[in-house]
């Protein structure tokens, strides 16, 4: 068994384990840094697929900016998310 | 109710692909050998062999970024470009000057202010050796773009204006990245109208019918024509065109209101 499988099938299931997260919030804020925590596993997986192109602009576009644009979008709407 | 549902989803939807992409074979052979049409692009992206093919450059991605499919890319520049153009017409009248702000405490300003450079360096790598390695101008531009961030929320949307960088400067800057673009897009036709040799729009390397090239070397450097003066061109234009984006976001919204309320006669 290729030795990669083990950390991409950890990274993998914790990207759903923290996109689930992500959905589930109420807490906007807390969405975002869940979405932003899933793209640095997602990262890792992209890594080890051998993509290191896609890593270099999925990381600073999926954990930086765009959970930094979002959080500028939360700071003038709401926090919260209604029902 | 609804994190069931979310939950039954997610099982249901990951097991589905799952089973799919294994037991169905959905994406066809994985691993067991490299597929006929990466064996093609790699086989032609650097091969002295093929002039006539090939895209000169190591880099595979940026070969088919920049040259085998460099028209799709430009046209995804475009889409970038018209929608800062988009974000400048909802601001349109915001003054940038009156942002006043504290930004966050001195221990987060102070590494801060060293990640910066280090930041800088590695954009500027990546853009630079785009042609060489994994990285490229959109990558190079997205690292670099990560500095406004940390300036609008570390040191406050006023840092901007402290650091000399303008609304402006970086529309003028953006813009610039996006006229070297068209610049290299339009070089051999140019090329073409003075000498009279046959040469295509976006042309990197000679074709069948046309000997124009780009310089493949610089003083013994390779630089790899087109995909090298391209990557430099998007990591200015997609660097401060986030720049814009995010100035324009860290702005205040009842600043925002309030001048946009003077500005339009509300």
């Amino acid at each position: 068994m290729d030795p990669t499988l083990v950390p991409l099938a950890f990274f993998s299931v914790a990207g759903l384990v923290f996109a689930y997260l992500a959905v589930v919030e109420k807490d906007l804020v807390k969405a975002v840094i869940f979405s932003a925590i899933q793209s640095s596993t997602y990262t890792a997986v992209l890594y080890l697929l051998r993509a290191p192109d896609t890593v270099l602009v999925y990381l600073p576009v999926a954990v930086g900016l765009y959970p930094a644009a979002l959080l500028f979008l939360i700071g003038k709407t709401e926090r919260g998310d209604g029902e | 109710m609804r994190k069931y549902l979310v939950l039954a989803s997610i099982v249901l939807g990951v097991s589905a692909l799952a089973y799919a992409t294994t037991y169905l074979g959905a994406l066809g052979p994985i691993g067991s050998d490299t597929r006929q049409l990466a064996k093609l692009f790699l086989m032609h992206t650097y091969n002295p062999e093929f002039p006539e093919l090939t895209a000169m450059s190591p880099e595979a991605v940026t070969s088919i970024v920049w040259d085998f499919r460099g028209v799709d890319t430009l046209y995804e520049t475009v889409v970038f470009y018209m929608a800062i153009v988009a974000a400048l017409a909802i601001y349109r009248g915001v003054g940038y000057s009156a942002i006043r702000g504290a930004g966050l405490s001195v221990i987060v300003r102070v590494v801060t202010r060293i990640l910066i450079p280090m930041n800088i360096a590695i954009a500027v790598s990546i853009a630079a050796h785009g042609y060489l390695a994994p990285g490229g101008g959109f990558q190079a531009g997205a690292a670099l773009a990560v500095i406004s961030v940390l300036l609008a929320v570390v040191f406050s949307a006023s840092s901007f204006g402290k650091l000399g960088i303008s609304l402006a400067r970086a529309v003028i800057l953006w813009t610039a990245g996006l006229l070297a673009i068209a610049a290299v897009v339009f070089a051999p036709v140019a090329f073409s109208a003075v000498t009279g040799v046959r040469a295509f729009l976006m042309q990197n390397y000679v074709k069948l019918d046309s000997p124009f090239a780009f310089a493949i070397h610089i003083y013994g450097q390779q630089v790899s024509g087109t995909p090298t003066w391209f990557n430099l061109a998007e990591f200015l234009a997609v660097s401060f065109g986030f720049f814009v984006i995010f100035m324009l976001l860290s702005l205040r919204e009842d600043v925002v209101r309030e001048q946009l309320g003077e500005s339009r006669g509300h």
